[in-house]
């Protein structure tokens, strides 16, 4: 909120530097957001607090400022009105409860003039145009005193008017022209068939004030906020009335904004008027109690304030105390703060006038509590340190997939399967959550690929999200992915998995043959003890692997340490050559389980369909003999024939 | 036999002593050490000895060998500009693939281990969650006016959607955990966002709450004092103010002072010297009885940051779309 210092100085006075000023407002919860200059004029520009209704207005920010310095606010003139039932010419049907207070006088021999000059100044500071002397006094007030008001063509909307609700599909064209169309849950004014205005935001062109009105019927109002707010954001009509209007708002401001304009009216001679304003408020609003337990806000705020400013801080935010005693204040707030409703929050009215600058700064002394971080969060920093030791460098995508990768956003296991989609997607890329990590990880892949890349190595850990049998869910995933300029190769992958495996200290999983809902040219299975922990495959040249957190949680193997063998092994190259097709990783599996001395076997070369293995032969408690050794490799070699062909090349 | 192992040994330590340079004692230790040195052939030529002599000799030699193995060594040694090979150190190294963790991950971990020394603990939540816990325990009912600035993105209006911040964890922890504890939340949020510059419709929250009888505001501004100061340097300057959030009575917002301008105004802290970093309070009595706490005989603080603006600051990145779209590189 605008607001200009010189209008301001006339309700409060102000301390001679503005620093102390916007300083001490931003400490009570008023942000200065700039200072400008406008037309000559210091305005400063204020973040207010959304729940601060009083406070969109110069009298509200006048009583923050009274409040502060401790300096006497000087309310503007207005006039007394008499409250009754009926007006002369026009009668008000209200036809819901969604309307908690009307205030409306008729103003007579009305002079329609070019507003004077300190006017229209002060709305120009707003951005707001002059239209005439009327309109630009209803916006004035309504800066001055916060309540939104509007004026009518009383000739032009005659008698029996009626606040109710709108038909679904009645039209109003608002006097900048624009035409709505309304639904049943829009509260209108109107006479007959035809809208006068949107109740709270905006008025109809017709029946609005011109160059031609003679009387007017000069309304202000105060309505249930929801109702207004759902209006204001449906139809886009986020007005200064329909800012002020979405807030809590007091109705007992109805009067005195009413009272202040016909103040104006009376002192420049633009209409003649009896001051009795037409009341419908069915249930008047009177101060509400709130207590204040001095050991309680001490006990909460964390600082010792002396009773006797605690007294006088709330009493310069004028709240009444009615009672006191040694342990505590009994308050009556003002109904225009409608924000203090507990006592919590008249805690927070001592403590931001005290300062929050004075509340001592206590590292937490109470008793630690027990660290109850769960397994999973500590198991995912720890895959991440362990991706990273193997070379790959961490990625965090967005959880949507873009739509050109959409055709990789499947879920592996269940064909048919729609991602969870978004009912109002700020864009089409934001539309679709992933199943797999694979289109985000893929997409970075080429990226890089396209970048520069000779090798690209990347992982994720993140959610995937799915729906099943009306079931939410979300699961934590760890995806790879592989790319080498020169001969993509699946071994050097597949090692790089090992790694990540080994540094996890999780068993190596097997790798199963396997078809899978995605566009990848194979795929295989990742089994752990028995269960399906992920699964891989490859997309034109890339790698891929994706393994489920929670199916990999708590099957780390504990570390631990192992010395250096006391005896030698005996270690010896074989060449064997298979026939097509033969899957190594079980061949290496049967010559291991041979004999327990084979303590490694590795894959060394391989050279068209001829294989070299190394095996190593080890005991650890003697050095074996050149005989022990030629026995089991007999038997090795029988096992290889028997089972996959496997001829020895000499 | 004694006599040519004495004698061999003296020589070889004259011609030790002699010796100009490392190459120099090669040639020695191949002519007595080598494969038919000078001591070697008397080693080869122990067993044609008498069998009674034969022991003697050969400790006798053995004494000699690791004589002239030691003064070779320490020759060598006292060389004082011992000669080298020609070396080209400038030559480049060749490339090694090393792995590299996202800037967000490592800002959350360094959070996270200043937290851990205060007592905290980590948690997380799920990210498609009920209208219930991200808006209705949380003080926020339907139309209020805090929920239009975190317009949220629905999976099924109205009820299931995106979390649109981390205090649905709060909520969550709330309900399950039993005081006193202190937590802390790192994840991922989302909005009704069209991406610009400074909005994505994906970013992540920082969120830490304490439930425990006896915290005050002055521990909650004394844990918030301490994380800044160790993350950001002791230096920095803190405005503390008063500031409105739905889910915290009373509220805080917290400022840093801006480096870029030193206070003096610029386009990063649009002017006002001051860069919102946080806003905190002490959780909303309202909330405290949705869960069945007492506020008189318990309270607890929260506190939010945009994690985000804290990567952007500490790796430099101007742009929020940067973030999570692949334009980081990794070198």
């Amino acid at each position: 909120m605008k607001i200009p210092l010189n209008w301001l100085n006339e309700l409060v006075a102000l301390p001679k530097n503005k620093r102390v000023l916007t300083d001490a407002l931003t400490s009570v919860g008023h942000m200065l957001d700039k200072v400008e200059i406008v037309n000559g004029e210091t305005v400063i520009d204020l973040e207010l607090r959304g729940n601060r209704a009083d406070c969109y207005c110069l009298v509200g920010i006048a009583r923050e400022v009274s409040a502060i310095f401790g300096t006497k606010i000087k309310y503007s003139p207005s006039v007394n009105l008499t409250k009754v039932a009926k007006l002369k010419n026009t009668s008000l049907r209200v036809a819901t409860p969604l309307v908690k207070r009307v205030g409306m006088v008729e103003i007579r021999n009305v002079k329609i003039t070019k507003s004077p000059d300190w006017l229209s100044r002060k709305l120009a500071i707003y951005g707001i145009g002059s239209v005439n002397n009327i309109v630009d006094l209803t916006n004035y007030v309504m800066l001055e005193t916060g309540e939104p008001m509007h004026a009518f063509d009383l000739d032009k909307i005659g008698n029996n008017l009626e606040i109710r609700l709108a038909e679904t599909g009645e039209k109003i064209k608002t006097f900048q022209d624009l035409t709505l169309s309304l639904t049943k849950e829009d509260l209108v004014w109107a006479k007959a068939g035809n809208i006068l205005s949107v109740a709270g935001a905006v008025g109809e062109k017709y029946h609005s004030i011109s160059e031609t009105t003679k009387n007017v019927l000069l309304e202000a109002a105060n309505y249930e906020r929801a109702n207004i707010r759902r209006t204001v954001y449906r139809h886009n009509l986020l007005t200064e009335a329909g800012i002020r209007h979405e807030k809590e708002l007091d109705p007992n401001m109805v009067e005195s904004a009413i009272g202040r304009f016909l103040y104006i009216v009376k002192k420049y001679g633009w209409g003649k008027f009896i001051p009795e304003m037409y009341d419908y408020y069915p249930n008047k609003v009177n101060a509400w109690k709130v207590n204040l337990d001095f050991n309680y806000l001490r006990g909460l705020g964390g600082v010792d304030i002396p009773k006797k400013t605690i007294k006088k801080i709330l009493l310069g935010l004028d709240f009444k105390i009615f009672k006191q005693s040694k342990d505590g204040l009994e308050t009556l707030v003002p109904t225009y703060r409608t924000d203090v409703i507990c006592e919590e929050d008249l805690i927070e009215e001592v403590l931001r006038i005290y300062g929050y600058d004075k509340i001592p700064a206590h590292t937490l002394s109470l008793e630690i509590p027990k660290d109850i971080t769960p397994q999973f969060i500590r198991q995912e920093e720890m895959l991440r340190n362990a991706s990273v030791s193997c070379g790959f460098d961490e990625v965090i995508s967005f959880s949507f997939v873009k739509e050109d990768y959409s055709k990789y956003n499947l879920d592996p296991e269940v064909f048919d399967q729609k991602p969870i989609c978004i009912l109002n997607p700020p864009s089409p890329d934001t539309k679709y959550l992933r199943q797999t990590l694979l289109p985000n990880l893929l997409g970075n892949c080429q990226r890089i690929i396209n970048e520069m890349g000779e090798e690209v190595s990347l992982f994720e850990i993140g959610k995937i999200y799915t729906k099943s049998k009306n079931k939410y869910s979300e699961s934590r995933k760890i995806g790879f992915i592989f790319w080498q300029k020169n001969d993509s190769d699946f071994k050097v992958f597949k090692g790089k998995l090992d790694a990540f495996c080994n540094k996890s200290q999780i068993d190596l999983p097997e790798y199963i043959n396997d078809i899978k809902n995605m566009p990848l040219s194979y795929s295989y299975n990742l089994k752990l003890e028995n269960r399906i922990v992920g699964f891989g495959g490859k997309v034109e040249d890339i790698f891929y692997a994706e393994i489920d957190l929670d199916e990999i949680l708590g099957k780390e193997r504990k570390y631990i340490s192992k010395l250096w063998p006391k005896y030698p092994p005996q270690i010896e190259d074989i060449t064997l050559s298979f026939p097509e097709k033969t899957k190594i990783g079980d061949v290496i599996q049967t010559i291991k389980s041979v004999n327990q001395l084979i303590n490694k076997v590795e894959l060394t070369t391989i050279y068209k369909e001829n294989y070299t293995f190394r095996i190593w032969y080890q005991d650890p408690a003697r050095t074996l003999t050149d005989k022990e050794v030629e026995k089991i490799r007999k038997k090795i070699l029988e096992e290889v024939k028997r089972k996959f062909g496997g001829v020895m090349k000499v | 036999m004694r006599e040519e192992v004495i004698n061999c040994k003296n020589q070889a330590l004259a011609q030790i002593m002699g010796a100009k340079d490392a190459s120099e004692l090669e040639d020695i230790r191949i002519a007595y050490l080598g494969k038919s040195g000078k001591l070697t052939s008397l080693i080869k030529a122990i067993k044609n000895i008498p069998e009674e002599e034969r022991k003697q000799v050969g400790i006798l030699i053995n004494q000699a060998k690791n004589t002239i193995i030691e003064e070779i060594a320490n020759k060598k040694n006292s060389f004082k500009i011992s000669p080298r090979e020609w070396f080209d150190p400038t030559i480049p190294g060749i490339p090694q693939k090393i792995g590299h963790l996202y800037p967000t991950s490592i800002v959350i971990s360094e959070m996270i281990s200043i937290f851990k020394n205060m007592g905290f603990s980590v948690m997380e939540g799920p990210e498609i969650e009920t209208d219930n816990y991200n808006f209705e325990l949380l003080n926020l009912p339907k139309d209020h006016p805090a929920r239009s600035l975190q317009d949220v993105l629905y999976i099924e209006e109205p009820e299931i959607l995106l979390r649109s911040h981390t205090s649905s964890v709060e909520a969550r922890c709330l309900e399950k955990l039993k005081p006193p504890f202190r937590v802390v939340v790192a994840g991922k949020c989302y909005r009704f966002e069209n991406a610009n510059a400074s909005n994505n419709a994906m970013f992540y929250h920082f969120q830490g709450f304490a439930l425990q009888k006896g915290v005050s505001m002055a521990d909650l501004k004394g844990t918030l004092f301490r994380f800044f100061k160790t993350y950001f340097g002791e230096d920095r300057k803190i405005r503390y103010r008063c500031k409105y959030y739905p889910e915290v009575e009373p509220s805080v917002g917290l400022d840093l002072d801006c480096k870029f301008c030193k206070q003096k105004g610029c386009s990063v802290c649009k002017g006002r010297g001051w860069i919102e970093m946080l806003g905190a309070g002490m959780i909303h009595p309202k909330i405290l009885k949705n869960f069945g706490y007492n506020p008189k005989e318990i309270s607890g603080f929260a506190f939010g940051i945009g994690l985000d603006r804290i990567v952007m600051d500490r790796f430099k990145i101007k742009d929020i779309r940067s973030l999570y779209n692949g334009d980081i590189m990794n070198v």
